[in-house]
């Protein structure tokens, strides 16, 4: 009787363990907009909500626009403000996709995979379709995924003043950050 | 006697547009140089318990966001975990009778250490502003985010 509990708990552990979901409230996404007029549209956001399907590949995001942080207020404002994110009418922007050459990663041994992202990309309310080169680094049971890439701001309805009199990117670098 | 009169017309003006230009530069400097204060420092708008909190938010989350977004909000409850995010922690505490619902704070830089010297149980109180409150797809739960955080004293 013994030794069947033990054997259902090894089980049971062992599925959690490896369950094929993974999340975590703790992904991190930056973006850098600054320009050679303007050093102060960047900020990062720390609360950032993420999933990897190790089964599949599956991968999702999902950002609260106001937890972006500036350093300076009147740029958090302006962030924030219908002109630009409109964040009261759109508080998320998320990211559905798949790692495409999912099938080279090993989860469950140690190494690092370059790999392609796909997937669709909704920011102010507009869903486009994206490719990003991607990083995955499988280390003592954890597994790290860093991606870098850039987005067109008038693609997603974006557009400004700033952006036009060049003090903020037209393209700036997205950089998301995940451990599992 | 006519040249002089405009003359000193001609420099009156001179004179008002430099104040202008001036005045205008000192606000663009100010406005440029501005940051945030250190949230120990400043006076919180509400305090409150995380688990009344979090219901509020499921309650009403329209509501609470309008009531609660982007003010400074002390919450006192206990650590439920510690996420490492980049170099950085955040601390969660998590209501498990409510569909594992969340509040999370993500530390200001001069605190982040007051974030790692926190254990899981430990009754906390934290000031930081709260960005919302939202619905997460990927979890199925709600959850609500705080940003430039401290430890309340």
């Amino acid at each position: 009787m013994k030794k069947t509990i033990l054997s259902l708990a090894l089980v049971l552990a062992t599925g959690l363990l490896f369950a094929q979901k993974k999340t975590t409230t703790s992904a991190t996404i930056s973006f850098d907009a600054t320009t050679s007029l303007d050093k102060f549209p960047k900020a990062d956001n720390k609360t950032v909500i993420a999933s990897l399907d190790t089964k599949n590949g599956k991968l999702a995001f999902e950002a609260t626009i106001k937890s972006f942080t500036f350093s300076n207020p009147k740029i958090q404002e302006h962030f924030n403000s219908t002109g630009w994110m409109d964040s009261d009418k759109f508080p998320t922007a998320t990211f559905k996709g798949v790692i495409k050459d999912g099938k080279k990663v090993s989860y469950t041994k140690d190494g690092v995979y370059d790999v392609t992202v796909s997937g669709d990309l909704t920011i102010h309310g507009v869903t486009k379709p994206v490719e990003a080169q991607a990083t995955i680094t499988v280390s003592g049971g954890v597994i790290k995924t860093t991606s870098e890439f850039t987005i067109k701001l008038e693609d997603y309805g974006v557009n400004g003043g700033a952006i036009a009199a060049g003090k903020v990117a037209k393209e700036p670098k997205i950089t998301v950050a995940a451990d599992f | 006697m006519l040249t002089t009169k405009i003359t000193k017309g001609y420099k009156k003006w001179l004179i008002a547009l430099f104040v202008l230009l001036l005045a205008g530069g000192a606000v663009i400097w100010w406005v440029f140089n501005l940051k945030y204060a250190d949230t120990a420092d400043v006076k919180a708008d509400y305090t409150v318990n995380a688990v009344d909190f979090i219901k509020e938010f499921r309650t009403d989350m329209a509501a609470a966001n309008k009531k609660y977004s982007e003010k400074i909000i002390i919450v006192n409850g206990t650590v439920s975990e510690i996420e490492m995010a980049d170099t950085t922690a955040n601390i969660k505490m998590i209501d498990t009778t409510a569909n594992d619902a969340y509040v999370i704070f993500a530390f200001q830089q001069q605190h982040v250490a007051e974030a790692k010297a926190m254990r899981k149980g430990d009754k906390v109180s934290i000031k930081g502003s709260c960005s919302n409150g939202l619905f997460s797809d990927i979890l199925e739960t709600e959850y609500i985010t705080f940003k430039r955080c401290a430890v309340n004293k």
